[in-house]
């Protein structure tokens, strides 16, 4: 406890307030994450192998560069969007757990728009370790078998 | 020399003398405890399934009620919402303050999204949140200022005391693009809180939003925290934001 000197106070008394559940509740439920994840296909996953180019540990989110070989010979470059490092850092992730030139797997929710980017659900590291990323309401990501 | 210094010393021993004796009769004629809520916090009982099934956990607070805007104000704001669904499931969702590495503001950042720290010091109570590392300041046992004299901002201008075990905040200054949920208010905005613990470990916070211009009646609702021990808020600097807003305000993702 912390003593302190008294002021004068009114004195009020205030209700907690009940209610029903409302539209805004619904609408505070699907808000918890800063960004809208609305881009991303909410129907289908991808699963990507490939080399890795960059580790972008920042905020607003971390990014891993991902180079993915193609049946034909030819590279194809993914960006994968991970969470922010704050939440990452609250469940384990470390920026030295991948570093360029790593092999990762990557189940990620591709973008709508058919762009070579996808929001990544879970790593699986060049150890065998599979971490899964920190996205709210994950649940709402169908998984698919789709391989790139 | 030495008796030269001692004679200059007297007056100062006198005065700290009395300085010490006076608070110390300060301190001994109306002490009171003010709750220790200072520390690491995070939101209790929020998100989908928070209530649903199992015993209810009265630490909880209920759901909000639904805020009370006058009819021209209450069609713009499910105007805005409307047009947020659609682009959503458009899959083109609408850029918002954070697309432009902006900070919450007052009340959202009372929401407490990323973990929350309270430190109470001599005369203020400081609370930061972790995501953007925003701040906030309450002066306390201080006079509010009148709203002509408040500079708006994102946190606006707060005073609070303590109602035995409750801290009573007023807040005013809001810029009018800091909006919590969308919805618009004027510059007579005015963020009240009633911060109780109501057990050990959690806090609760009654936030009334008054604003008499764009709510029919005040609107109130309650966030509960529960303490984080051990836990220290990390940094957060919006440091390399891939999205951003196209000309149309939408939400869009630079492609490296």
């Amino acid at each position: 406890m912390i003593v302190a000197t008294e002021v004068t106070m009114s004195s009020r008394r205030t209700a907690w307030v009940g209610g029903v559940l409302s539209l805004l509740m619904l609408m505070a439920a699907t808000a918890a994450a800063h960004h809208s994840f609305a881009v991303f296909d909410h129907t289908r996953t991808l699963t990507i192998h490939g080399t890795v180019t960059r580790f972008q540990w920042t905020n607003p989110h971390a990014f891993l560069e991902v180079d993915v070989p193609q049946p034909d010979g030819s590279m194809k470059h993914y960006s994968i969007e991970l969470t922010s490092i704050n939440m990452m850092q609250r469940v384990g992730w470390r920026s030295n757990m991948i570093k360029a030139g790593d092999k990762v797997t990557a189940v990620v929710a591709p973008l709508l728009s058919g762009e070579p980017v996808g929001l990544g659900l879970e790593v699986t590291m060049a150890d065998g370790t599979t971490k899964a990323l920190p996205v709210p309401n994950v649940g709402s990501f169908k998984r698919t078998t789709e391989t790139q | 020399m030495k008796a030269r210094q001692l004679i200059w010393s007297l007056p100062l021993v006198a005065f700290a003398a009395v300085v010490v004796a006076q608070s110390g009769a300060r301190a001994q004629s109306k002490p009171v405890s003010v709750p220790d809520i200072t520390g690491s916090w995070e939101r209790h009982g929020a998100g989908p399934g928070a209530r649903a099934g199992g015993p209810r956990d009265a630490t909880i607070p209920p759901p909000a009620p639904p805020p009370q805007l006058k009819p021209q104000y209450a069609k713009q704001w499910q105007d805005r919402i409307m047009a947020g669904r659609a682009a959503d499931a458009k899959g083109e969702p609408l850029a918002t303050n954070y697309t432009d590495c902006l900070p919450d503001g007052m009340p959202t950042m009372m929401g407490a999204m990323f973990p929350m720290e309270i430190l109470q010091s001599r005369g203020q109570v400081t609370i930061i949140e972790e995501a953007f590392t925003q701040v906030r300041r309450i002066l306390m046992d201080t006079p509010q200022k009148s709203f002509e004299d408040v500079e708006p901002g994102f946190y606006g201008h707060s005073v609070g005391r303590w109602d035995g075990d409750t801290l009573v905040v007023d807040t005013i200054g809001i810029k009018e693009n800091v909006r919590f949920q969308n919805m618009p208010h004027s510059p007579q905005m005015r963020i009240k809180e009633r911060m109780k613990l109501v057990s050990p470990n959690v806090l609760w916070n009654e936030i009334t939003i008054e604003d008499p211009v764009v709510f029919e009646k005040p609107h109130t609702y309650t966030v509960a925290y529960r303490r984080m021990p051990g836990y220290t808020l990390l940094e957060y600097i919006c440091e390399d934001n891939r999205e951003y807003a196209d000309d149309k305000g939408r939400q869009k993702i630079r492609i490296n």
